[in-house]
């Protein structure tokens, strides 16, 4: 009996420990894109981006999405590479017009992904 | 990853809920917490082995979950008897010294059908062969039997719960006219039968809404 109330304390205590760091890890990663993200947005507003920024976001998020995809689905993961690769491959061709609507779209889409999986009445109905 | 834990918990509350709606002919053996566990884990661990999209992670705080529910289910049982009614419900008696107890089988969504079922898994063949029998919360049937049984003959149901079966009416030598006119000997209509049944010696059980039970003898063609 009481070590039945030892495990059940210690899953619970497990698994409020592990929803605090994986709210808190999905948020810092997303967070971290953002300002890249952000940075590369002005550097395209100013027409002053390159090849190589274009490169750096991107290598960027692929060392956080390996560790993203153990907190996410996979398919969310993916949605987030199909509007970079865009905006990248406008960036390569020096299209900043259009690669600032995708960055555009790029951002919001960071912006709302970790609160999809928060803990909200939102998301839970 | 809370969020899992959350929708998890909604869904085995509900689970839960609906399976004691559901009554005792829904669960067998087993407690229905014990059920909706059995019911969700399969699930819960076939969804992130077969879909590679979906974290690992997501089944198995989903299955930590279920073991810390099926934890406190257990232990509220164990402190809280209001508690344990609730959640894993209480024996009904459906056969008292009366006869069946309609408002007990209909509370479980049972019939005359499923009781004599049930009588026959446990070993009784003829409802007058016990003094008590009830359901018990798991939905296993249990009875104190009388010491010496009725008799050693199947009982055929002709009538259950007012509705007649022709084909055993027919097997028991009765025409529709003759057996409204048995009905009528016994100061009752056919939809305020509660349940009759006719074995092959021609012993009848018979009882009718509102009233104890009665062993009656007819003749019967044949005896199987």
């Amino acid at each position: 009996m009481v070590k039945s109330i030892i495990y059940t304390l210690a899953a619970v205590a497990l698994c409020i420990g592990f929803f605090i760091f994986s709210e808190w890890y999905v948020e810092k990663q997303f967070s971290e894109f953002s300002q890249a993200l952000d940075s590369l947005y002005m550097k395209i507003e100013d027409k002053d981006a390159n090849r190589e920024d274009a490169t750096a976001v991107r290598t960027m998020w692929n060392d956080r999405k390996a560790k993203l995809q153990i907190f996410l689905p996979h398919n969310d993961i993916s949605y987030v590479d199909y509007w970079l690769s865009e905006a990248c491959g406008l960036l390569y061709s020096d299209n900043f017009e259009l690669a600032l609507g995708k960055i555009e779209v790029l951002k919001e889409v960071v912006k709302n992904m970790p609160s999809a999986y928060g803990l909200r009445l939102e998301n839970i109905f | 990853m809370a969020l899992v834990l959350v929708r998890t918990t909604i869904i085995f509350v509900t689970l839960l809920l609906v399976m004691r709606l559901m009554g005792k002919s829904q669960i067998g053996e087993m407690q229905p917490f014990e059920f909706v566990i059995t019911l969700l884990i399969a699930e819960l661990a076939c969804i992130p082995m077969a879909d590679s999209s979906i974290p690992i992670l997501y089944g198995i705080v989903s299955i930590v979950t279920i073991f810390i529910l099926h934890q406190t289910v257990w232990l509220l049982d164990l402190w809280f008897r209001p508690v344990k009614d609730v959640v894993c419900g209480k024996p009904s008696l459906v056969i008292t010294k009366d006869g069946i107890d309609v408002y007990q089988l209909k509370k479980n969504n049972l019939n005359v059908s499923d009781l004599i079922e049930s009588m026959r898994s446990a070993g009784y063949f003829n409802l007058d062969d016990v003094y008590y029998g009830l359901y018990e919360a798991n939905g296993s049937f249990s009875a104190l039997e009388k010491p010496e049984k009725s008799s050693y003959s199947l009982a055929l149901t002709l009538v259950d719960l007012g509705k007649p079966d022709r084909k055993n009416i027919a097997a028991c030598g009765f025409d529709g006219e003759s057996f409204n006119e048995f009905l009528k000997t016994q100061g009752t209509k056919m939809k305020d039968v509660v349940a009759m049944t006719v074995n092959g010696e021609g012993r009848v059980y018979f009882q009718s809404r509102g009233r104890k039970y009665k062993i009656l003898n007819i003749e019967v063609p044949g005896n199987w």
